[in-house]
């Protein structure tokens, strides 16, 4: 009995179907036009709450247990190797790993490839994965070779490079020999996901440190990984603190402060965000009420005849806020769809970044926002329309 | 002069149905208005920092940086180069009758602010002696010039603002030395600046080079002189280029990326406010089929009639832009801002309201044409049907 009332409702309901399809392409021009523009503000709004959410969530995502400790003046001193012990003697550290590296060229001098070198220790393989990903069996192979070096499958395409290959480097950081040229052996790959023009491979921290003329027993920086990452910023403080009134002072930062400091920009921009998404709504909702309020003007000796044949004035209503529904919510697909096909490119600049889920959810919630409000005066109207002006033209 | 006749009647006739049908007219001044002020807006942020940090360029000042260094940054001048620049020719003397010439060392400090806990980078300036004889606008506001020799340094009042422990007799550790700040200044700029000796940072930092020379000229024409002993000289490797292109190198990056976003982000919303103009107009000209197949069918051209439905829709634009420019203006002009680490006021100009307005002759100009099209096209035997 209920199934039967259920489904007699819903065939109610399905016979204005055909009723919405005929209003929405009435004139097809004007409905594309209006798909178009609603599809053209989505994608708007997809792009720039899609990159402010997006950069959200990658700094969110980005570990805060993990410190940054390097110089604290840009392209200052190097740091000494001593301050790994003091940085592990510190209450609250996990684990303590520190990375190196020279700038070389590959055959031309415009072939440019930054050697990063580390000691191959365990903590590599869980330190910063979605950057930078290393298998336990590739350090294992670099730790058993001296000169060995772990590339990205990408660069090994471009040079034609293969495991078991030697490779010649020319370098400014020079050898205690007065060379520049720098010979690896290939004997693993990892995945890089930072980006930068330059191609990067993974080499033996020791081998350089060894092999150097200037700069023995220095690195760049060292990564701290705390057991706490509420604490990182006053564990950060301690150790600038520590390091303080020496000749080689440092500034700490997680990895997260950092990224938050990197992308600060565009949360900078957060308010003229919303002033822009604010001008995009009011000049939507003002040009679609108004066509939709000209169609139902258009269309009302149609709708007198409809409501001659016995539709009610709730059923008309529920027409026209359908076809705005419709419309609105496909022109809203379309946009945002649209909006998520830019994010493989900004990837590219920004790891990790996509396309949020809640921004798609709350886009197309605005889009039935948008189609219920521009709906509401043209369907009131509609409702209310008297047969016998309608049909007399008044 | 028949079509001229036509086009100013099918104007009055265009404009005076415009209050029958004000809501679709008013669809077009508004979905302009919104573009140009979102476009004039976004792009009062490039004007702004622009003013704000060229503000002082003077043709006078001129920068010397190594031949191939392709920012001041990344310059090298060696110090026992000084004198041999100092005797440079076309450099004004000061009243002691010594060259204008000023070395500077630009040093990036990382530094944890003490309130929030964040991270800030900021540059700190080494100037050698004759910086008041470079710089006389500089406008110290509160304490007093630092002193040669000693670990002091003067912060520029946007420090004070951004930043917490740069007013004056405040300390900051920076190399393992204390620095005092000893005084605030005003300077056109759109970042905190931090002025201290030039040789005194030099060693605290274990260089040995400055980055650039600034140089007062005599005129502005000695621009030449000097340039052309650099080129007579070179062993001294060095180039000399106007303050003002230095500026705006130091900009070129801030400037792209505001104006890019810009134009990316007022491009799409000119483009949905074409859509919408141009619908509205295809509605305003459905309205009106009888009475086109009338004038058709009186002898009015095509020609008249795709001319003034263009025209309506550009003389319904252009209120619009002056409108959305006015919003701007309103809302948005003089609004400190801080993108990027900057801060610095927007500017809403006499231009980008031009510009605005040439925004939106080109959006009615668009937006009008195909349905200007339409109404030209109207079958003469519309007029006979009944309505």
């Amino acid at each position: 009995m209920f199934y039967f009332r259920a489904s007699q409702v819903s065939k109610q309901y399905l016979k204005y179907l055909p009723l919405i399809w005929s209003g929405i392409w009435r004139k097809p021009g004007r409905t594309a036009l209006v798909i178009l523009q609603v599809a053209v503000a989505f994608a708007l709004f997809g792009v720039l709450q899609g990159m402010k959410s997006g950069m959200d969530r990658v700094i969110a995502n980005t570990r805060a247990d993990v410190l940054f400790v390097g110089p604290s003046n840009q392209g200052g001193a190097p740091l000494p190797m001593s301050y790994f012990e003091r940085l592990e003697a510190i209450q609250g550290m996990k684990d303590v790993t520190y990375a190196d590296g020279l700038l070389g060229t590959y055959q031309k001098p415009n072939q440019v490839v930054y050697a990063l070198a580390i000691p191959p220790t365990a903590i590599w393989v869980t330190l910063v994965p979605e950057i930078f990903q290393v298998s336990p069996e590739a350090l294992e192979a670099l730790r058993k070779t001296r000169d060995g070096a772990l590339i990205t499958t990408d660069i090994g395409k471009k040079y034609g490079w293969h495991i078991g290959d030697r490779i010649p480097f020319t370098s400014n950081t020079l050898q205690s020999n007065g060379s520049g040229t720098w010979t690896f052996q290939i004997v693993g790959t990892m995945i890089d996901r930072e980006p930068g023009e330059a191609g990067l491979i993974v080499f033996n921290y020791e081998y350089l440190n060894e092999a150097r003329a200037l700069n023995k027993g220095t690195v760049r920086n060292f990564y701290a990984v705390i057991s706490d990452p509420r604490r990182a910023a006053a564990m950060s403080e301690l150790i600038d603190h520590a390091f303080s009134n020496s000749s080689n002072e440092t500034t700490t930062g997680s990895f997260r402060e950092n990224a938050q400091q990197q992308m600060r920009s565009i949360g900078d921009l957060n308010f003229l965000i919303r002033s822009v998404i604010g001008a995009v709504l009011v000049a939507l909702l003002f040009s679609i009420t108004t066509i939709m309020m000209q169609t139902i003007r258009e269309r009302t000796p149609e709708l007198a005849v409809l409501k001659t044949l016995g539709f009610g004035d709730r059923a008309i209503f529920l027409v026209v806020v359908g076809e705005s529904l419709l419309v609105c919510a496909v022109a809203a697909v379309i946009g945002l769809s649209l909006a998520a096909g830019v994010f493989p490119y900004t990837a590219k600049f920004v790891p990790g970044l996509s396309m949020p889920l809640s921004v798609i959810g709350f886009g197309m919630l605005g889009a039935v926002l948008v189609a219920l409000i521009t709906a509401a005066p043209p369907a009131t109207r509609a409702a209310r329309l008297q047969v016998v002006d309608a049909l007399a033209g008044r | 002069m028949q079509i001229a006749k036509q086009f100013r009647a099918l104007l009055y006739l265009n404009l005076a149905s415009i209050p029958a049908r004000l809501g679709l007219a008013c669809t077009i001044v508004i979905g302009v208005a919104c573009a140009v002020g979102v476009l004039v807006s976004m792009l009062a942020m490039g004007v702004g920092a622009r003013q704000e940090a060229m503000g002082n360029v003077s043709p006078n000042r001129a920068t010397l940086t190594s031949v191939d260094a392709p920012s001041p940054v990344q310059s090298n001048i060696a110090q026992d180069d000084a004198t041999l620049i100092r005797n440079l020719p076309g450099i004004r003397r000061n009243a002691a009758g010594k060259p204008i010439v000023v070395f500077q060392v630009t040093i990036f400090i990382q530094a944890r602010s003490r309130t929030d806990h964040t991270q800030t980078g900021f540059p700190l300036i080494g100037m050698t002696p004759g910086l008041r004889d470079y710089q006389p606008e500089l406008h110290i506001t509160a304490g007093r010039m630092f002193s040669p020799g000693l670990h002091e340094l003067i912060a520029s009042n946007k420090c004070v603002q951004q930043y917490t422990d740069f007013g004056v007799g405040s300390r900051r550790h920076m190399q393992g030395g204390e620095w005092r700040v000893v005084g605030n200044f005003d300077l056109a700029s759109t970042v905190c600046l931090l002025f201290g000796d030039g040789d005194t940072i030099l060693s605290a930092f274990g260089r040995n080079t400055y980055n650039q020379a600034n140089v007062m000229l005599e005129t502005p024409a000695a621009f030449a002189t000097l340039a052309g002993a650099l080129k007579a000289n070179p062993a001294l490797h060095l180039k000399v280029q106007h303050e003002a292109e230095i500026f705006q190198q130091n900009m070129a990056q801030l400037n792209g990326i505001l104006d890019f976003v810009a134009y990316f982000v007022g491009a799409i919303m000119a483009l949905a406010a074409t859509i919408g103009a141009a619908n509205s107009l295809y509605a305003m000209i459905d309205g009106r089929r009888r009475e086109l197949a009338i004038l058709r069918a009186v002898g009015f051209n095509a020609t008249p009639i795709i001319a003034s439905v263009v025209s309506e829709s550009v003389l319904l634009a252009l209120p619009g832009a002056l409108l959305g420019a006015f919003l701007a203006w309103l809302l948005f002009n003089g609004l400190l801002t801080g993108p990027f680490g900057n801060s610095f006021h927007m500017a809403v100009t006499p231009s980008l309201a031009l510009l605005g307005l040439g925004w939106a002759l080109g959006i009615g100009t668009m937006a009008g044409l195909l349905p200007a099209l339409r109404a030209a096209r109207v079958p003469v035997t519309v007029a006979m049907r009944a309505a």
